[in-house]
């Protein structure tokens, strides 16, 4: 399988951070909230993806990626969702090497 | 302007044993000379699903990747990590109590290198002449002569709300009416790009209140907010 490029690690991202923020929405008091973070990291992440998106990802990075997903994956408390709706993209950006 | 100790309701009882865990002392500890991504990892570790040291070191290889040399700064994420993880396994109940613990004590550590031991006050209330005291206290104030502080602190963003930002923004202004100076803060331990969504879904005045958020903690050890 050919490397991945950070244009296809941040497509999985979104992906994944979309059914998170899916989960988030079920406190609907804080629905706009989450509606909101959710737009604010995404437009962070595609900054990142729009900046070098041919750029090749050591396995160690592609790997992380998929391990970060793999943790999202795993929340079933909506409450917990929204912690990570703010954890995802830090911990991501940070496997990219780029600040949060 | 004067403080005071909150009184030990049951509630205080409690919380004073969880901030007494050596665990809280011990990760707050690291997490004040760890990086942002440090704190990241420790964040993510805290209130994470996995307690398996593996995955995690596998989530960050720029923390743990073969490319990072053994040294100090692999040896503090090991630690931080190892740290992070007993946190992590003390259950959901319990660690989210002291997820707010670590980060008071975190502030208070960094707050300490710059004011001193004797300076650092924790659970203190803030009264002045005429004006009902509020009855919860801050979290910890830095209380010396000629410029006092006051700090609230979170866990994550969501936190921030109305009530504690009119909090220390009264504070502030109460103090200013009495000709005495004190900084008010908020030491949040998320990304500032978190904070700044919530806290433009609030309305209580915010414009003499720093907002402290996980990449700035140093801030606290250089110099007032």
């Amino acid at each position: 399988m050919a490397p991945a490029t950070v244009a296809q690690a941040i497509d999985r991202v979104l992906t994944a951070y979309a059914g998170l923020a899916e989960l988030g929405e079920e406190i609907e008091d804080e629905w706009s909230y989450v509606n909101d973070l959710a737009t604010a990291w995404r437009e962070r992440l595609e900054t990142v993806a729009d900046g070098d998106p041919d750029r090749i990802l050591g396995d160690d990075v592609d790997a992380a990626i998929d391990r970060a997903i793999d943790e999202i994956g795993r929340i079933t408390d909506p409450h917990r969702a929204i912690d990570w709706l703010s954890t995802f993209p830090q911990v991501t950006l940070v496997a990219l090497g780029e600040a949060p | 302007m004067r403080f005071q100790d909150a009184a030990r309701d049951g509630r205080a009882i409690v919380y004073a044993g969880i901030q007494a865990d050596p665990l809280v002392r011990r990760v707050a500890t690291q997490l004040a000379d760890a990086s942002a991504s440090q704190c990241v990892m420790a964040r993510a570790v805290m209130n994470g699903e996995t307690t398996d040291p593996a995955a995690w070191r596998a989530t960050f290889p720029t923390l743990f990747g073969s490319s990072v040399a053994a040294g100090p700064e692999r040896a503090r994420s090991e630690d931080l990590l190892a740290a992070s993880l007993a946190v992590a396994d003390r259950g959901e109940q319990v660690r989210s109590q002291f997820r707010g613990a670590i980060v008071e004590e975190a502030t208070a550590i960094l707050l300490a290198r710059r004011a001193g031991d004797a300076a650092i006050r924790r659970e203190r209330r803030i009264l002045f002449d005429g004006v009902r005291a509020e009855i919860h206290p801050y979290d910890v104030t830095v209380e010396r002569e000629g410029g006092a502080e006051a700090y609230d602190c979170k866990w994550g963003a969501r936190g921030i709300n109305d009530d504690v930002l009119h909090q220390l923004d009264d504070a502030r202004s109460h103090a200013a009416d009495e000709d005495e100076r004190l900084h008010v803060a908020l030491v949040v331990f998320d990304a500032q790009r978190s904070c700044d969504v919530r806290l433009d879904r609030l309305n209580a005045p915010r414009a003499g209140t720093t907002i402290i958020p996980l990449e700035s903690l140093d801030r606290l050890a250089e110099g007032a907010p």
